[in-house]
């Protein structure tokens, strides 16, 4: 602990030694038209933009794992994987596809995988209780999946092409029309892999590894008149992945996805008034087959319909929010019974800017449906500008997750007692915002009561039930820097938490959440050739919830290096890059007995017109 | 910046391989018992513990001794004279050792898919297979040549062939079922390679022990999660008629899960507790024989008489390092051992 915030300090003061220009701006303060949603003055989020995108593999894993504090938990490259967000489960990440909470009914988490950046523009990382803005699950924190409508920017085309390692391909197509009046965009992205990659220090390989999977997004915006836009949004995800043997003459077995999600939303504006009406359909299908040699599958079948209703009014320096949710779910599967659930909720919120200096936050949430106990939740924060670079941030909230279809309607062992689980927590951001630079640094506690969890009884059998508490607590840095002598630019990003996550009854640390993870990134460019250099230390983690030393999983660092050059003259872009992932060859696991690549490389080039 | 890079590369800890323990002073793992650690499903961290007659516990002996994993969950254990066959369900191997220097003689991987349990007749072994567990149709036992560690012919069975017993040539295969649930036990004839008969049972038959000429086998009957809940029996079956000549049914609700037969007594488990049946009578107790309530016992998962004592396993919550507890005949409780993850089940080496 001491050695790495000495290490932390040191990378800090060297930063701000170097007396650099702001990346990040975050002094949004005027208080204009601002969704709730993107509020940012109590809490913290980070925005991985385009450009972070393409130069991190396409998986929203490898995105997440090499940009921010969260552990990812994956299962070897490519296959299943789950986040730890602030040392909480792999349920309590709330993942939002523009705006609407997609994380699965059936297991209540996203498989992190499955999620194709490429089909982004931008992604968002808030960390944090977002319960009553984000609904269910948003307990760690919530990740924003955004597709951005440009307008007035005519036609552009932009193709990435990729190449590497283990016959690892990606194709991205994704071509803009837009006027003053309307925008279009359709992308299309096919991703896979033959994955077969050698088990560093044994003679195995990846066998049954080999997984490809599709993304196709689009987006239409339309001005109606001045004060009335219309936009579409559309995304069709296939994947199609083999799990990799657990050992070598085991059942080769395989998983199918199948996600479809379309919104329409209506954003009508008048003098103080902003409506904002969206109607969202979204399915999700799996298909597991236990033995490939078979047609025989297991599946889960769920769509959700979406109702948002948002009014914010603006009075001086005050806006008012209210908003109604409605969400049904129509889901089924193998082992669970044909459900139908209704939830509904009414959310309430105020912001008021004091002064230049002081603005404070409430709002307010109360669930609505007939399955379980409603709860009603809270979220309150002061932003307070202490002096021109250093800004103090509190925030305290209640959040909530929901029973999944699973917890709740699985045939037999299903349990229809079940409480949603609570969070409360309680958060200090400092903001020191120096020329060229930023650093925070925040502190939170959080307590989990009554995780859904399936336990076994003395009989062995697994049942859901509310079983435990959990309390966590932890130190997060965040440092983005930036500046450029003559011709020469240089960037720096860094995140590092420090988290303990423990469970209440035996005070041990949760299995899978690390007390410490550190994430750089360091980027140079010289005229039209860049190069950038990704590390991260993920510490050791428990494997067993008596925190038993010889099934510690090993600390590892793990680092990749590119480069690239831009081609193109003037707007046009014609960048030539290559990449070296796990450079340093070092053999990991972020599961147990779930070995990741050693060193491997792939070439890129990307057009855009 | 480039120096503080390169400083960062070093915060990887040092590795930690499993704790090696030393073997015992005599060179072999003899005068005392084996345990059977299943591991976690998947994470190929199954292995074996001994403790000698003296009390004293040697954790990881397969990988102790042959610098290996064992695998991906150790279902079972059997013994063919010097030889202990460890059969590995989701690894799909059987692993050949010596049963004193735990020496690695072989690794039995060809026809092998989710073996349960192992018996022999002669020179060979009769393994029951589950086949693709989703696949009710494929499972069989499969014969494997003691000589040559290889398995030279399958026996189709009914689905779910779960503990395998030999008496004289004549072997039985109780049907717990896999993906469904059984209510047979099949009847084979070890040297002609077939199916003979088929004995009618309760559901979910599991554990089977043949005392004073009769098999007995305890049916724990479905449970409630099974949407179609059935009544638990322990049948007792004539070995020369092959009829079920006396039966226990339980109540409504009732669900045992082991039993271990003793001096002339058998001794059940249910829940946390164990009831003890007087072979004579052949009736159910009022009262439990004693309990294991006082332990604490998490999850329930072997259980085994031995050598004078009670053993039983405690797999705790699946996720974590079991213990083993020992009563004496009379019930009482003696001691404990820490063994490793989630321990299954119990073989006297002695």
């Amino acid at each position: 602990m001491i050695r790495y915030l000495l290490i932390l300090l040191f990378f800090y003061c060297g930063a701000l030694y170097a007396q650099v220009t702001p990346v990040t701006e975050l002094s949004e303060v005027n208080l204009k038209y601002i969704k709730l949603k993107d509020s940012v003055y109590t809490t913290t989020q980070t925005v991985l933009s385009d450009s972070v995108l393409k130069r991190n593999q396409s998986s929203l894993t490898s995105l997440l794992n090499y940009n921010t504090t969260i552990y990812l938990k994956e299962n070897g490259l490519g296959m299943v994987s789950s986040p730890s967000f602030r040392g909480t489960t792999a349920q309590q990440t709330a993942v939002l596809w523009n705006g609407i909470n997609i994380n699965s009914q059936t297991t209540g988490q996203t498989d992190f995988n499955t999620i194709n950046t490429r089909g982004f523009d931008q992604v968002v990382v808030k960390s944090g209780g977002g319960g009553v803005i984000d609904g269910s699950n948003a307990i760690g924190g919530s990740i924003y999946l955004e597709n951005i409508l440009d307008y007035n920017l005519g036609f552009e085309n932009d193709l990435f092409l990729k190449y590497g390692s283990y016959k690892t391909y990606g194709i991205d197509y994704k071509t803009s029309y837009s006027t003053k009046q309307a925008s279009f965009s359709l992308g299309i992205s096919r991703q896979g892999s033959e994955n077969d990659y050698e088990y560093l220090g044994t003679d195995r390989i990846n066998k049954n590894g080999q997984f490809n999977n599709t993304n196709i997004s689009s987006s239409f915006g339309f001005k109606l008149n001045k004060r009335n836009i219309i936009n579409f949004y559309a995304n069709i995800y296939e994947g199609k992945r083999n799990f990799s043997l657990p050992t070598p003459n085991a059942l080769e077995t395989k998983y199918n996805d199948f996600n479809t999600r379309s919104m329409l939303e209506w954003v009508s504006k008048s003098r103080n008034l902003t409506s904002n009406t969206k109607v969202a359909y979204i399915t999700e299908n799996y298909k597991y087959y236990p033995n490939i040699a078979r047609d025989f599958y297991t599946y889960g079948d769920v769509g959700s319909l979406f109702l948002k209703y948002n009014l914010d009014y603006e009075l001086g320096r005050i806006l008012l929010t209210g908003g109604l949710n409605y969400n049904q779910n129509n889901g089924e599967g193998s082992d669970l019974a044909h459900e139908i659930r209704h939830l509904g909720s009414a959310v309430l919120g105020l912001k008021h800017k004091v002064n230049q200096r002081f603005l404070y936050e409430i709002s307010l949430r109360q669930e609505f449906n007939s399955t379980y106990e409603s709860p009603f939740l809270y979220a309150a924060g002061i932003q307070a500008v202490i002096t021109s670079f250093y800004t103090l941030k509190l925030n305290t909230s209640k959040n909530f997750r929901i029973p999944t279809y699973n917890d709740l309607y699985w045939e037999g062992l299903g349990n229809a007692d079940l409480k949603p689980e609570l969070s409360y927590q309680g958060e200090m951001s400092h903001v020191l915002h120096i020329p060229n630079a930023s650093l925070t640094i925040n502190g939170y506690y959080n307590k989990v009561q009554d995780l859904l969890l399936w336990t076994p009884d003395v009989n062995g059998i697994w049942r859901p039930k509310n079983a435990e508490n959990v309390k966590i607590y932890g130190v997060e840095g965040l440092l983005t820097a930036k500046k450029s002598i003559a011709a020469h630019s240089f960037n720096v990003s860094a995140t590092y938490a420090y988290t303990v996550s423990t469970n209440e009854k035996t005070n041990k640390q949760l299995i899978y959440v690390p007390y410490h993870k550190l994430t750089t990134a360091v980027g140079y460019g010289y005229k039209k050739l860049s190069a950038y250099y990704q590390y991260i230390n993920n510490g050791e983690v428990y494997t067993t919830t008596d925190n038993a030393t010889e099934h510690i999983l090993n600390s590892y660092m793990v680092a990749n290096f590119g480069l690239e050059y831009n081609l193109g003259k003037k707007t046009n872009t014609y960048v030539l890059g290559a990449q070296i992932l796990n450079l340093w060859n070092e053999s990991y696991e972020s599961v147990l007995n779930r070995p990741m690549p050693g060193r491997n490389f792939n070439v890129y080039l990307n057009f855009n017109i | 910046m480039l120096a503080i890079i390169l400083l960062l590369q070093n915060c990887t800890s040092d590795d930690r391989d499993i704790i090696i323990e030393t073997p015992p002073p005599s060179g072999d793992y003899a005068n005392g018992i084996f345990v059977l650690n299943e591991g976690g499903y998947t994470y190929s961290n199954a292995s074996v513990s001994f403790i000698d007659n003296s009390g004293q516990v040697y954790n990881n002996i397969f990988y102790a001794v042959n610098g290996r994993g064992l695998g991906d969950v150790a279902q079972s254990m059997a013994f063919h004279r010097d030889k202990a066959y460890v059969l590995v369900n989701n690894s799909n191997t059987i692993e050949v050792v010596n049963r004193y220097t735990f020496e690695s003689i072989s690794t039995i991987e060809q026809d092998i898919l989710n073996p349960r349990f192992m018996t022999f007749d002669g020179d060979k072994g009769y393994i029951t297979n589950w086949g693709d567990p989703a696949d009710t149709t494929d499972d069989y036992v499969a014969i494997l040549n003691t000589e040559t560690n290889i398995v030279i012919n399958t026996i189709s069975v009914s689905e779910g062939p779960e503990e395998i017993l030999n008496n004289n040539g004549t072997l039985y295969v109780a049907h717990k079922g896999g993906w469904g649930y059984g209510n047979t036990i099949s009847v084979l004839n070890a040297s002609s390679e077939t199916v003979i008969s088929n004995i009618q049972v309760s559901d979910v038959p599991g554990n089977m022990m043949i005392y004073n000429n009769d098999l007995y086998v305890l049916c724990a009957g479905k449970g409630d999660y099974t949407g179609d809940e059935t009544v638990a029996g322990v049948h007792k079956i004539n070995l020369a008629t092959n009829h079920v000549t006396d039966q226990i049914i339980f109540a409504d609700g009732v669900h045992p899960g082991y039993f271990q037969i003793d001096n002339n007594s058998l001794l059940f488990t249910l829940n946390r507790d164990v009831f003890k049946v007087n072979l004579n009578d052949f009736t159910l107790p009022e009262a439990p024989f004693f309990s294991t309530n006082a332990q604490n016992v998490g999850v329930l998962y072997g259980f085994k008489i031995s050598n004078g004592n009670i053993y039983v396993a405690d797999a705790k919550d699946y996720v974590s390092n079991g213990t083993v507890l020992v009563y004496d005949l009379q019930g009482q409780f003696q001691e404990n051992y820490n063994v490793k993850l989630i321990p299954n089940g119990f073989y006297s080496n002695n």
